[in-house]
Protein backbone atom coordinates (compact mmCIF):
# COMPACT_ATOMS: atom_id res chain seq x y z
CA UNK A 1 0.00 0.00 0.00
CA UNK A 2 1.03 3.55 -0.67
CA UNK A 3 2.23 5.64 1.91
CA UNK A 4 1.03 8.86 0.37
CA UNK A 5 -1.23 8.68 -3.08
CA UNK A 6 -2.36 11.96 -4.54
CA UNK A 7 -5.07 12.41 -7.33
CA UNK A 8 -5.92 14.97 -9.21
CA UNK A 9 -4.95 17.75 -6.87
CA UNK A 10 -5.90 21.03 -8.48
CA UNK A 11 -5.71 24.70 -7.41
CA UNK A 12 -6.09 27.71 -9.28
CA UNK A 13 -4.90 30.90 -9.24
CA UNK A 14 -5.12 33.64 -11.80
CA UNK A 15 -2.15 33.03 -14.16
CA UNK A 16 -1.23 29.58 -12.75
CA UNK A 17 -3.29 26.63 -12.56
CA UNK A 18 -2.04 23.38 -10.85
CA UNK A 19 -3.75 21.10 -13.14
CA UNK A 20 -4.83 17.63 -11.45
CA UNK A 21 -1.33 16.51 -10.03
CA UNK A 22 -1.53 12.65 -9.15
CA UNK A 23 1.58 10.96 -8.27
CA UNK A 24 2.12 8.05 -5.09
CA UNK A 25 4.82 6.98 -2.75
CA UNK A 26 5.68 3.43 -1.79
CA UNK A 27 7.30 3.36 1.73
CA UNK A 28 10.95 2.72 2.02
CA UNK A 29 11.60 5.78 -0.98
CA UNK A 30 12.57 8.68 -1.66
CA UNK A 31 11.41 10.53 -3.82
CA UNK A 32 12.50 13.62 -5.79
CA UNK A 33 10.21 16.64 -6.69
CA UNK A 34 11.86 18.81 -9.47
CA UNK A 35 10.93 21.09 -12.17
CA UNK A 36 11.53 24.88 -12.16
CA UNK A 37 10.47 28.02 -9.53
CA UNK A 38 7.17 28.65 -10.33
CA UNK A 39 6.37 24.66 -11.80
CA UNK A 40 4.38 24.33 -8.74
CA UNK A 41 6.10 22.19 -6.17
CA UNK A 42 5.50 24.17 -3.39
CA UNK A 43 1.87 25.09 -4.10
CA UNK A 44 1.14 21.01 -4.68
CA UNK A 45 3.17 20.39 -1.32
CA UNK A 46 1.31 22.91 0.69
CA UNK A 47 -1.75 21.79 -0.91
CA UNK A 48 -1.19 18.36 -0.13
CA UNK A 49 -1.06 19.29 3.60
CA UNK A 50 -4.39 21.85 3.77
CA UNK A 51 -1.67 25.26 3.80
CA UNK A 52 -3.23 25.82 0.44
CA UNK A 53 -7.06 25.33 -0.03
CA UNK A 54 -6.93 22.97 -2.97
CA UNK A 55 -10.15 22.78 -5.33
CA UNK A 56 -10.61 19.40 -6.06
CA UNK A 57 -8.38 16.24 -5.39
CA UNK A 58 -7.84 13.47 -3.10
CA UNK A 59 -4.88 12.79 -0.77
CA UNK A 60 -4.43 9.58 1.24
CA UNK A 61 -1.68 9.01 3.57
CA UNK A 62 -1.34 5.70 4.88
CA UNK A 63 -4.82 4.99 3.53
CA UNK A 64 -6.49 7.19 5.65
CA UNK A 65 -8.05 10.55 3.76
CA UNK A 66 -5.73 13.47 4.77
CA UNK A 67 -8.68 15.59 4.77
CA UNK A 68 -10.62 14.12 6.93
CA UNK A 69 -8.33 12.73 9.11
CA UNK A 70 -5.82 16.04 9.19
CA UNK A 71 -4.68 15.88 12.81
CA UNK A 72 -3.44 12.14 12.82
CA UNK A 73 -2.39 12.31 9.67
CA UNK A 74 0.16 15.38 11.01
CA UNK A 75 1.40 13.89 13.66
CA UNK A 76 3.32 11.51 11.56
CA UNK A 77 4.47 13.66 8.52
CA UNK A 78 7.10 16.18 9.18
CA UNK A 79 7.29 19.11 6.95
CA UNK A 80 10.08 21.43 6.14
CA UNK A 81 9.30 24.57 4.23
CA UNK A 82 12.92 26.12 3.33
CA UNK A 83 14.92 27.15 5.68
CA UNK A 84 12.94 27.71 9.48
CA UNK A 85 12.45 31.80 9.47
CA UNK A 86 10.04 31.97 11.98
CA UNK A 87 10.51 33.23 15.50
CA UNK A 88 13.70 34.48 14.54
CA UNK A 89 14.21 36.31 18.19
CA UNK A 90 13.75 33.03 20.20
CA UNK A 91 16.33 29.99 20.91
CA UNK A 92 16.15 27.16 19.81
CA UNK A 93 15.41 25.31 22.62
CA UNK A 94 12.29 27.37 23.50
CA UNK A 95 10.71 26.47 19.87
CA UNK A 96 11.49 22.92 20.27
CA UNK A 97 10.44 22.98 24.19
CA UNK A 98 7.27 24.30 21.98
CA UNK A 99 7.11 22.01 19.08
CA UNK A 100 7.15 18.65 21.88
CA UNK A 101 4.40 19.23 23.03
CA UNK A 102 2.14 19.01 20.26
CA UNK A 103 4.11 15.21 18.93
CA UNK A 104 2.81 11.66 20.41
CA UNK A 105 6.10 10.44 19.38
CA UNK A 106 8.54 13.21 19.91
CA UNK A 107 11.78 11.84 20.69
CA UNK A 108 13.82 13.61 23.09
CA UNK A 109 17.05 11.56 22.31
CA UNK A 110 16.92 11.65 19.00
CA UNK A 111 16.48 15.54 19.12
CA UNK A 112 19.34 15.59 21.18
CA UNK A 113 21.04 13.01 18.49
CA UNK A 114 20.11 15.52 16.01
CA UNK A 115 21.25 18.75 17.25
CA UNK A 116 24.86 17.31 17.94
CA UNK A 117 25.10 15.62 14.16
CA UNK A 118 24.07 18.92 13.04
CA UNK A 119 26.49 20.85 15.04
CA UNK A 120 23.58 23.01 16.87
CA UNK A 121 23.38 24.75 19.84
CA UNK A 122 20.30 25.00 21.18
CA UNK A 123 21.03 28.11 23.16
CA UNK A 124 20.97 30.29 20.13
CA UNK A 125 18.69 32.51 18.59
CA UNK A 126 17.19 31.21 15.19
CA UNK A 127 18.40 34.73 13.98
CA UNK A 128 22.04 33.82 15.06
CA UNK A 129 22.15 30.82 12.54
CA UNK A 130 23.31 30.54 8.88
CA UNK A 131 20.71 30.06 6.36
CA UNK A 132 22.28 26.16 6.52
CA UNK A 133 21.82 25.70 10.40
CA UNK A 134 18.21 27.24 10.17
CA UNK A 135 17.71 24.23 7.49
CA UNK A 136 19.21 21.75 9.68
CA UNK A 137 17.35 23.11 12.54
CA UNK A 138 13.83 22.45 10.52
CA UNK A 139 14.89 19.28 10.02
CA UNK A 140 15.92 18.23 13.57
CA UNK A 141 12.25 19.09 14.57
CA UNK A 142 10.32 17.29 11.33
CA UNK A 143 13.18 13.75 12.44
CA UNK A 144 12.40 13.99 15.93
CA UNK A 145 9.14 13.04 16.41
CA UNK A 146 9.13 9.85 13.95
CA UNK A 147 7.43 10.90 11.18
CA UNK A 148 6.65 8.18 8.81
CA UNK A 149 6.39 11.06 5.66
CA UNK A 150 9.02 14.17 5.58
CA UNK A 151 8.05 16.63 2.67
CA UNK A 152 10.76 18.74 2.44
CA UNK A 153 10.82 21.43 0.17
CA UNK A 154 14.36 22.80 -1.17
CA UNK A 155 15.82 21.65 2.53
CA UNK A 156 19.19 21.41 0.56
CA UNK A 157 19.44 24.76 -0.85
CA UNK A 158 21.46 26.73 1.63
CA UNK A 159 23.68 23.77 2.63
CA UNK A 160 27.51 23.62 2.02
CA UNK A 161 28.33 20.19 -0.56
CA UNK A 162 29.44 18.75 3.03
CA UNK A 163 26.63 19.46 5.11
CA UNK A 164 24.24 18.55 2.18
CA UNK A 165 25.97 15.34 1.79
CA UNK A 166 25.74 14.52 5.16
CA UNK A 167 22.10 15.11 5.05
CA UNK A 168 21.56 12.61 2.35
CA UNK A 169 22.90 10.15 4.37
CA UNK A 170 20.60 11.05 6.89
CA UNK A 171 18.17 10.93 4.16
CA UNK A 172 18.98 7.12 3.49
CA UNK A 173 19.21 6.42 6.83
CA UNK A 174 15.47 8.17 8.01
CA UNK A 175 13.98 5.56 4.98
CA UNK A 176 16.63 2.43 5.53
CA UNK A 177 14.06 0.63 7.44
CA UNK A 178 11.37 0.58 4.76
CA UNK A 179 8.28 1.85 6.64
CA UNK A 180 9.47 6.04 6.30
CA UNK A 181 9.56 7.69 3.33
CA UNK A 182 10.91 11.04 1.60
CA UNK A 183 9.36 13.71 -0.79
CA UNK A 184 11.95 16.36 -1.30
CA UNK A 185 11.82 19.56 -3.90
CA UNK A 186 14.62 20.69 -4.88
CA UNK A 187 16.95 22.55 -7.79
CA UNK A 188 20.28 20.72 -7.01
CA UNK A 189 20.07 17.83 -9.24
CA UNK A 190 23.28 16.16 -8.14
CA UNK A 191 21.25 15.90 -4.99
CA UNK A 192 18.89 13.58 -6.89
CA UNK A 193 21.49 11.33 -8.44
CA UNK A 194 22.89 10.67 -5.44
CA UNK A 195 19.85 9.36 -3.46
CA UNK A 196 16.68 9.60 -5.29
CA UNK A 197 14.85 6.21 -5.74
CA UNK A 198 12.08 7.73 -7.50
CA UNK A 199 11.54 11.14 -9.15
CA UNK A 200 8.16 13.76 -9.90
CA UNK A 201 8.68 15.90 -12.64
CA UNK A 202 6.36 19.02 -12.91
CA UNK A 203 5.79 21.38 -15.41
CA UNK A 204 3.88 24.38 -15.16
CA UNK A 205 1.53 22.80 -12.49
CA UNK A 206 1.56 19.57 -14.30
CA UNK A 207 2.69 16.53 -13.89
CA UNK A 208 5.18 15.46 -16.58
CA UNK A 209 6.59 12.00 -15.28
CA UNK A 210 6.29 10.00 -11.96
CA UNK A 211 8.68 7.19 -11.66
CA UNK A 212 11.79 5.47 -10.41
CA UNK A 213 14.90 7.31 -11.60
CA UNK A 214 16.19 5.03 -13.91
CA UNK A 215 12.94 4.89 -15.84
CA UNK A 216 12.74 8.15 -16.22
CA UNK A 217 16.75 8.37 -17.52
CA UNK A 218 16.59 5.61 -19.88
CA UNK A 219 13.87 7.39 -21.80
CA UNK A 220 15.89 9.77 -22.89
CA UNK A 221 18.64 9.91 -24.86
CA UNK A 222 21.54 13.16 -25.40
CA UNK A 223 22.66 13.54 -29.39
CA UNK A 224 25.16 15.48 -31.02
CA UNK A 225 26.10 16.00 -34.30
CA UNK A 226 27.15 18.77 -37.01
CA UNK A 227 24.82 21.55 -38.13
CA UNK A 228 24.16 20.21 -41.11
CA UNK A 229 22.11 17.39 -39.79
CA UNK A 230 20.38 20.06 -37.45
CA UNK A 231 17.73 20.21 -39.88
CA UNK A 232 16.71 16.90 -40.06
CA UNK A 233 17.31 16.09 -36.67
CA UNK A 234 14.66 19.18 -35.60
CA UNK A 235 11.63 17.63 -35.88
CA UNK A 236 12.18 15.18 -32.82
CA UNK A 237 14.94 16.98 -30.92
CA UNK A 238 13.06 18.10 -27.52
CA UNK A 239 15.24 20.49 -26.52
CA UNK A 240 18.96 21.67 -28.39
CA UNK A 241 21.66 23.57 -27.95
CA UNK A 242 23.78 25.26 -30.89
CA UNK A 243 27.38 25.53 -30.98
CA UNK A 244 30.71 26.25 -33.31
CA UNK A 245 30.74 22.78 -34.03
CA UNK A 246 27.03 21.65 -34.27
CA UNK A 247 24.65 21.19 -31.56
CA UNK A 248 24.09 18.76 -28.82
CA UNK A 249 20.15 17.76 -28.14
CA UNK A 250 17.96 15.16 -26.26
CA UNK A 251 15.51 12.96 -27.69
CA UNK A 252 12.97 10.75 -26.43
CA UNK A 253 14.49 7.34 -26.26
CA UNK A 254 11.82 5.61 -28.40
CA UNK A 255 13.44 8.28 -31.42
CA UNK A 256 16.81 6.98 -31.35
CA UNK A 257 16.52 4.61 -34.77
CA UNK A 258 15.85 8.13 -36.46
CA UNK A 259 18.36 9.59 -34.67
CA UNK A 260 20.75 6.84 -36.64
CA UNK A 261 23.06 9.43 -38.19
CA UNK A 262 23.72 11.04 -34.43
CA UNK A 263 25.71 10.39 -32.15
CA UNK A 264 23.97 9.64 -28.85
CA UNK A 265 24.60 9.00 -25.43
CA UNK A 266 22.79 8.31 -21.80
CA UNK A 267 21.19 11.35 -20.43
CA UNK A 268 21.67 12.29 -16.77
CA UNK A 269 18.43 14.06 -15.06
CA UNK A 270 20.54 17.87 -15.07
CA UNK A 271 20.14 17.51 -18.97
CA UNK A 272 16.61 16.07 -19.44
CA UNK A 273 15.84 19.13 -16.97
CA UNK A 274 17.71 21.71 -18.69
CA UNK A 275 16.66 20.62 -22.22
CA UNK A 276 12.64 19.91 -21.53
CA UNK A 277 12.50 23.38 -20.39
CA UNK A 278 14.31 24.83 -23.14
CA UNK A 279 11.41 22.85 -25.08
CA UNK A 280 8.56 24.34 -22.76
CA UNK A 281 10.33 28.04 -23.61
CA UNK A 282 10.46 27.44 -27.59
CA UNK A 283 6.61 25.82 -26.92
CA UNK A 284 6.07 29.53 -25.43
CA UNK A 285 8.08 31.76 -27.66
CA UNK A 286 6.10 29.81 -30.14
CA UNK A 287 2.76 30.86 -29.04
CA UNK B 1 -5.52 24.13 23.60
CA UNK B 2 -3.30 24.19 26.87
CA UNK B 3 -0.20 23.60 24.08
CA UNK B 4 -1.25 25.85 22.17
CA UNK B 5 -2.30 29.03 24.63
CA UNK B 6 1.67 27.48 25.88
CA UNK B 7 2.75 28.37 22.32
CA UNK B 8 1.58 31.62 22.47
CA UNK B 9 2.72 32.49 25.56
CA UNK B 10 6.33 31.55 25.00
CA UNK B 11 6.56 32.25 20.89
CA UNK B 12 4.22 35.16 20.67
CA UNK B 13 3.69 36.85 23.39
CA UNK B 14 5.87 40.49 23.14
CA UNK B 15 7.22 41.94 26.20
CA UNK B 16 5.28 45.44 25.62
CA UNK B 17 1.91 43.22 26.56
CA UNK B 18 3.64 44.13 30.22
CA UNK B 19 3.97 47.82 29.55
CA UNK B 20 0.54 48.25 28.22
CA UNK B 21 -0.94 46.55 31.79
CA UNK B 22 1.05 49.11 33.30
CA UNK B 23 -1.65 51.90 31.92
CA UNK B 24 -4.28 50.28 34.68
CA UNK B 25 -2.89 52.77 36.70
CA UNK B 26 -4.47 55.36 34.95
CA UNK B 27 -7.67 54.54 37.30
CA UNK B 28 -5.56 56.55 39.76
CA UNK B 29 -6.28 60.06 37.73
CA UNK B 30 -9.33 61.49 39.46
CA UNK B 31 -11.49 62.08 37.09
CA UNK B 32 -10.94 59.90 33.95
CA UNK B 33 -12.78 57.98 31.20
CA UNK B 34 -11.78 54.88 33.02
CA UNK B 35 -12.65 52.10 29.92
CA UNK B 36 -9.94 53.94 27.87
CA UNK B 37 -6.89 51.84 29.57
CA UNK B 38 -8.67 48.37 27.94
CA UNK B 39 -8.47 50.47 24.52
CA UNK B 40 -4.64 50.29 25.08
CA UNK B 41 -4.99 46.61 25.48
CA UNK B 42 -5.88 46.46 21.96
CA UNK B 43 -2.74 48.73 21.54
CA UNK B 44 -1.12 45.46 22.98
CA UNK B 45 -2.56 43.07 21.17
CA UNK B 46 -2.27 44.72 17.60
CA UNK B 47 1.12 44.91 18.42
CA UNK B 48 1.73 41.31 19.35
CA UNK B 49 0.09 40.32 15.97
CA UNK B 50 2.64 42.22 14.27
CA UNK B 51 5.58 40.50 15.42
CA UNK B 52 3.87 37.21 14.68
CA UNK B 53 3.12 38.05 11.17
CA UNK B 54 6.87 38.81 10.85
CA UNK B 55 7.68 35.53 12.53
CA UNK B 56 5.40 33.64 10.25
CA UNK B 57 3.30 32.37 13.33
CA UNK B 58 0.69 31.50 11.17
CA UNK B 59 2.57 28.92 9.00
CA UNK B 60 4.88 27.36 11.87
CA UNK B 61 0.91 26.63 13.84
CA UNK B 62 -0.49 25.57 10.63
CA UNK B 63 2.15 22.87 10.34
CA UNK B 64 1.68 21.56 13.77
CA UNK B 65 -0.48 18.47 14.03
CA UNK B 66 -3.79 20.41 14.47
CA UNK B 67 -6.85 21.70 12.94
CA UNK B 68 -6.46 24.98 11.09
CA UNK B 69 -9.57 26.51 12.67
CA UNK B 70 -7.06 25.71 16.22
CA UNK B 71 -4.68 28.57 15.05
CA UNK B 72 -7.42 31.36 15.60
CA UNK B 73 -8.61 29.53 18.53
CA UNK B 74 -5.11 29.62 19.96
CA UNK B 75 -4.71 33.50 19.02
CA UNK B 76 -8.39 34.50 20.57
CA UNK B 77 -7.50 32.27 23.78
CA UNK B 78 -4.55 34.11 23.65
CA UNK B 79 -6.38 37.90 23.21
CA UNK B 80 -8.96 36.66 25.91
CA UNK B 81 -6.24 35.82 28.42
CA UNK B 82 -4.46 38.89 28.37
CA UNK B 83 -8.08 40.71 28.77
CA UNK B 84 -8.92 38.98 31.61
CA UNK B 85 -5.59 39.73 33.25
CA UNK B 86 -6.38 43.38 32.52
CA UNK B 87 -10.05 42.97 34.60
CA UNK B 88 -8.43 41.11 37.40
CA UNK B 89 -5.60 44.26 37.69
CA UNK B 90 -8.66 46.98 37.42
CA UNK B 91 -10.40 45.11 40.76
CA UNK B 92 -7.32 46.23 42.93
CA UNK B 93 -6.94 49.34 41.42
CA UNK B 94 -11.04 50.21 41.52
CA UNK B 95 -10.59 49.64 45.42
CA UNK B 96 -7.60 51.73 45.42
CA UNK B 97 -9.12 54.76 43.46
CA UNK B 98 -12.54 54.22 45.92
CA UNK B 99 -9.90 55.20 48.69
CA UNK B 100 -8.16 57.63 47.34
CA UNK B 101 -10.44 60.11 46.18
CA UNK B 102 -14.30 60.58 47.40
CA UNK B 103 -15.97 62.44 44.36
CA UNK B 104 -17.91 60.97 41.79
CA UNK B 105 -15.96 60.92 37.88
CA UNK B 106 -16.82 63.80 35.83
CA UNK B 107 -15.72 62.14 32.67
CA UNK B 108 -17.56 58.79 32.95
CA UNK B 109 -18.30 56.09 34.78
CA UNK B 110 -17.45 55.97 38.60
CA UNK B 111 -14.56 53.19 39.16
CA UNK B 112 -17.04 50.60 40.71
CA UNK B 113 -17.40 47.40 39.75
CA UNK B 114 -19.79 47.95 36.98
CA UNK B 115 -16.80 49.79 35.18
CA UNK B 116 -15.72 46.46 34.39
CA UNK B 117 -19.17 45.40 32.88
CA UNK B 118 -18.01 48.07 30.26
CA UNK B 119 -14.85 46.81 29.64
CA UNK B 120 -16.07 43.70 28.98
CA UNK B 121 -18.21 44.69 26.28
CA UNK B 122 -15.45 46.65 24.86
CA UNK B 123 -13.15 43.79 24.62
CA UNK B 124 -15.85 41.66 22.92
CA UNK B 125 -16.09 44.89 20.54
CA UNK B 126 -12.39 44.42 19.79
CA UNK B 127 -12.40 40.63 19.37
CA UNK B 128 -15.35 40.56 17.21
CA UNK B 129 -13.93 43.60 14.57
CA UNK B 130 -10.23 42.90 15.13
CA UNK B 131 -10.07 38.88 14.97
CA UNK B 132 -12.15 38.50 11.53
CA UNK B 133 -10.89 41.60 9.37
CA UNK B 134 -7.07 40.20 10.68
CA UNK B 135 -8.04 36.29 9.20
CA UNK B 136 -9.13 37.45 6.31
CA UNK B 137 -5.70 37.90 5.37
CA UNK B 138 -3.76 36.63 8.26
CA UNK B 139 -1.15 39.10 8.23
CA UNK B 140 -3.31 42.65 7.65
CA UNK B 141 -2.61 43.79 10.89
CA UNK B 142 -3.55 47.46 9.94
CA UNK B 143 -6.67 47.81 9.03
CA UNK B 144 -8.20 45.62 11.36
CA UNK B 145 -6.77 47.25 14.79
CA UNK B 146 -8.08 50.31 12.49
CA UNK B 147 -11.67 49.13 12.31
CA UNK B 148 -11.56 47.92 15.99
CA UNK B 149 -10.13 51.41 16.94
CA UNK B 150 -13.18 53.03 15.54
CA UNK B 151 -15.08 50.70 17.06
CA UNK B 152 -14.01 51.13 20.20
CA UNK B 153 -13.49 54.34 20.85
CA UNK B 154 -17.34 54.80 19.77
CA UNK B 155 -18.38 52.10 22.54
CA UNK B 156 -15.88 54.57 24.83
CA UNK B 157 -17.55 57.93 24.05
CA UNK B 158 -21.23 55.99 23.98
CA UNK B 159 -20.73 54.62 27.25
CA UNK B 160 -19.15 56.83 29.20
CA UNK B 161 -21.20 59.91 27.55
CA UNK B 162 -24.48 58.38 28.86
CA UNK B 163 -23.29 57.98 32.07
CA UNK B 164 -22.15 62.15 32.33
CA UNK B 165 -25.71 62.17 30.36
CA UNK B 166 -27.31 60.27 33.01
CA UNK B 167 -25.66 62.24 35.49
CA UNK B 168 -26.72 65.58 34.01
CA UNK B 169 -30.11 64.29 33.92
CA UNK B 170 -30.65 62.32 37.23
CA UNK B 171 -32.67 64.89 39.22
CA UNK B 172 -34.94 65.16 36.55
CA UNK B 173 -35.32 61.42 35.13
CA UNK B 174 -36.65 58.74 37.62
CA UNK B 175 -34.46 56.61 35.23
CA UNK B 176 -31.33 58.08 35.18
CA UNK B 177 -31.68 58.64 39.31
CA UNK B 178 -32.04 54.99 39.33
CA UNK B 179 -28.54 54.56 37.17
CA UNK B 180 -26.62 57.24 38.50
CA UNK B 181 -27.63 55.46 42.49
CA UNK B 182 -26.94 52.25 41.50
CA UNK B 183 -24.58 51.71 38.21
CA UNK B 184 -22.41 54.56 37.83
CA UNK B 185 -21.60 55.21 41.59
CA UNK B 186 -19.40 53.32 44.94
CA UNK B 187 -21.22 50.21 45.63
CA UNK B 188 -21.56 49.87 49.03
CA UNK B 189 -25.11 48.49 49.86
CA UNK B 190 -26.44 45.20 48.84
CA UNK B 191 -28.61 46.43 46.13
CA UNK B 192 -25.70 48.73 44.76
CA UNK B 193 -24.00 45.82 44.45
CA UNK B 194 -26.46 43.48 42.91
CA UNK B 195 -27.23 46.08 40.11
CA UNK B 196 -23.63 46.36 39.29
CA UNK B 197 -23.05 42.55 39.23
CA UNK B 198 -25.97 42.02 36.94
CA UNK B 199 -24.39 44.56 34.86
CA UNK B 200 -21.09 43.35 34.79
CA UNK B 201 -22.47 39.96 34.33
CA UNK B 202 -24.37 41.25 31.20
CA UNK B 203 -21.27 42.99 29.43
CA UNK B 204 -19.27 39.49 30.33
CA UNK B 205 -22.16 37.71 28.27
CA UNK B 206 -22.04 40.14 25.62
CA UNK B 207 -17.97 39.78 25.82
CA UNK B 208 -18.82 35.75 25.75
CA UNK B 209 -21.17 36.08 22.72
CA UNK B 210 -18.95 38.38 20.53
CA UNK B 211 -15.81 36.49 21.28
CA UNK B 212 -18.06 33.32 20.68
CA UNK B 213 -18.92 35.04 17.15
CA UNK B 214 -15.44 36.47 16.56
CA UNK B 215 -14.34 32.80 16.45
CA UNK B 216 -16.46 31.30 14.03
CA UNK B 217 -16.06 34.37 11.70
CA UNK B 218 -12.28 34.32 11.67
CA UNK B 219 -11.94 30.57 11.38
CA UNK B 220 -14.14 30.42 8.47
CA UNK B 221 -12.60 33.54 7.13
CA UNK B 222 -9.17 31.45 7.51
CA UNK B 223 -9.51 28.64 5.62
CA UNK B 224 -10.10 30.30 2.93
CA UNK B 225 -6.46 31.80 3.09
CA UNK B 226 -3.03 30.30 1.62
CA UNK B 227 -0.78 30.47 4.34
Amino acid sequence: MSLLTVKGLTKSYPGFTLDKVSFSIEPGYIMGFIGRNGAGKTTTMKAMLNLIKKDSGEVLFDGRDYFENEMECKQQIGFVNGEFSCYLKSKLRTIADVTMRFYDEWDEALYREYLRRFDLDDNKRVSELSAGMRVKFALALALSHNAKLLILDEPTSGLDPVSRDDLLDVFRSVIEDGRHSILFSTHIISDLEKCADMITYIKHGRILASCDVESFKSGYLLVSGESADLAEAGSYLLGVKKHAFGFTGLIRAEDAERAGGLRTAPADLESIMIYIEQEAENEGSAL
Amino acid sequence: MKDLLYKEYRLCMQPIVYIFFGFVLMLLIPSYPYTIPCFFIGNAIFNSFQVSVGNNDSLFTAMLPIAKKDVVKAKLFFIISIQLIMLLLYVPMIALNNALYDGCNNAGIDACPALIGSCFVLFGLFNVTFLPCFYKTGYRTGRAFLISTIVVFAWIVLSEGFFIAARAAMDQAPLFNWIETHIDCRAETGAQWCAQLIYTAVGALIWAALSSAALVRSAKAFEKVDV
